[in-house]
């Protein structure tokens, strides 16, 4: 069986973002697991997630980031709950003025690719507000 | 058919503990040394008495943590040949309450008699790079969530970002939490910041370091070392006229990584303290004192809510009007906390236990004793806040 982040970090690297989805229970699963946490059968495939969620918190790094982060400083990272009942973890694209203020918690926020090169560095997920 | 015998129940009878801060002179293995002699000597015992150890786990080095797993404190001790099991115990933070299950177990079913409990952590001389990027391999997800540049301060900001939306605690609430545990760590003389005062206003001014966290909300670095003896009540009660015996525990393991925590302001801890309330049999306003993970401001909050020691949303409200400081209303993490005591890795959770058993004991000095402590409420929290566990100690007096 293949790494269960290649069909993750390919689809990314294609600016379309994908979560498993167990055939048996019918159930979405976030982040990618090795059998269903639901049903625990291992008829585990890829749907196309629909993008669109909820942001349920975020933090903006700005000193102290891990090794390699300093020229990513400062970056936004958000928890999205999407519209699937899953939840992962992403970056946040940054307002016209390269803060983060427009963001609130709960605010809906909308899968948006960053670039193949980007994601070929870093495998994230990238939202933005979503002024629905 | 005779009645089996009761369970021997555990009392904590002994401690020990070294000044938190910066010494990079003070050794690792010196370190859990000195601890263990001191408490074996505190609970009235010989070495030779102790035949169980439970290692808490340092990491500012694998090698050192490899010393912990492979019995080198056995031959330091001069148990070889004596002791019948060493073994580390490791849940990040929470790993202190873990441990004294753990330890509260073995005896009861008769597996231990005398067990002691070491801790030491060498975080505060160890280069701080290196241990934020050591951290990160520390419940953030490799292929999930590591690529995205997750610190662990961030962590904490995410945590009191949805705790301050939901709450509507302010920043200058938020920055109380920090002062009042330096307040209390102002009457220990084993906390980091003994010698340093704190105000509202310069934790305000400093500088943010990950959003909405400024760098006086984000906890210290230091080495410490800390023990605790554990004995059955029946030995407790020839010896000693006084020991602490553990009314009750709960826990709750709420996630992995942060990112799949479905409520970042509530965690573990309403199941987590309904279960050791109901096994205890007294409740939240029977308590003297709370000694609970703190470190991060809306760490502290969020469980003190859960605890039911602080109605939901007002926990940051209740330590700016003084309620949690010395002479408030209920005494809390009494040592300083993590924020202010320092952060000794996974032994922050270790140094708020102990403090919890010298406050029951009555040996926490005139400045900070809290007369009359009969019931503490500890909890602990490892990892990215993962699970929230609760002890609920009480004194016993022959
Ligand atoms: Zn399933």
């Amino acid at each position: 069986m293949a790494a269960i982040t290649e069909p993750y970090y390919e689809a990314l690297g294609r600016g379309r973002l994908v979560l498993q989805h167990c055939k048996a229970c019918d159930q979405a699963v976030m982040y990618p697991r090795h059998r269903c946490p639901v049903c625990h059968e291992r008829d585990l495939g890829w749907i196309s997630a629909s993008g669109r969620g909820v942001l349920l918190s975020f933090a903006v790094q700005r000193f102290g980031a891990p090794s390699g982060f300093d020229a990513d400083t400062p970056y936004a990272l958000g928890v999205v709950r999407l519209a699937e009942d899953v939840q992962l973890l992403g970056r946040l694209w940054p307002d016209a003025d390269g803060e983060w203020n427009a963001y609130a918690c709960d605010a809906p926020v909308e899968f948006h690719p960053a670039a193949p090169e980007e994601v070929l560095r870093r495998p994230v997920a990238w939202f933005r507000l979503n002024p629905r | 058919m005779t009645a089996p015998a009761p369970m021997a129940e555990a009392a904590f009878v002994g401690i020990a503990e070294l000044p938190s801060g910066r010494y990079p002179d003070r050794s690792f293995m010196g370190s859990l040394v000195d601890v263990a002699v001191e408490a074996v000597r505190d609970a009235g015992l010989s070495m030779t008495d102790i035949d169980t150890l439970l290692l808490i786990p340092c990491l500012h080095s694998a090698a050192d943590q490899a010393d912990l797993v492979f019995s080198r404190v056995v031959e330091e001790l001069g148990l070889a040949g004596r002791a019948k099991s060493s073994v580390m115990l490791h849940s990040g933070g929470s790993t202190s309450d873990n441990t004294v299950r753990t330890a509260a177990s073995l005896i009861a079913a008769g597996h231990a008699r005398n067990v002691l409990i070491l801790q030491a952590e060498k975080w505060g001389s160890a280069p701080v790079g290196e241990m934020i990027d050591m951290l990160t391999a520390n419940g953030i997800p490799r292929e999930w969530e590591k690529a995205s540049g997750l610190s662990f301060n961030a962590v904490g900001a995410l945590i009191a970002r949805r705790y301050m939306a939901v709450s509507g605690a302010t920043a200058e609430e938020m920055a109380s939490v920090c002062v009042a545990l330096r307040e209390w760590a102002r009457l220990n003389p084993n906390a980091m910041y003994r010698d340093r005062a704190l105000t509202v206003a310069q934790v305000l001014d400093s500088r943010l370091v990950s959003d909405p966290l400024r760098a006086f909300e984000c906890p210290m670095m230091a080495d410490g070392a800390v023990a605790l003896v554990l004995t059955g009540a029946e030995r407790a009660r020839a010896s000693h006229e006084t020991w602490v015996r553990i009314a009750g525990s709960g826990g709750c393991v709420s996630h992995y990584s942060i990112g799949q925590e479905p409520d970042l302001a509530v965690l573990g801890w309403p199941t987590a303290s309904a279960q050791a309330y109901e096994q205890a049999g007294w409740g939240p306003g029977d308590a003297d004192i709370a000694e609970v993970y703190d470190s991060y401001a809306a760490v502290l909050a969020i469980a003190l809510e859960g605890l039911g020691l602080a109605p939901v949303g007002d926990a940051a409200r209740m330590f700016a009007a003084g309620d949690f400081s010395p002479g408030g209303r209920l005494p809390v993490n009494t040592n300083g906390g993590l924020l202010s005591a320092g952060h000794t890795g996974v032994g922050g959770g270790t140094a708020l236990l102990a403090e919890a058993v010298r406050q029951l004991l009555g040996r926490a000095g005139s400045a900070r004793q809290i007369e009359g402590a009969a019931r503490a409420v500890c909890g602990g929290s490892g990892g990215t806040y993962m699970d929230s566990q609760v002890l609920l100690l009480e004194r016993v007096s022959r």
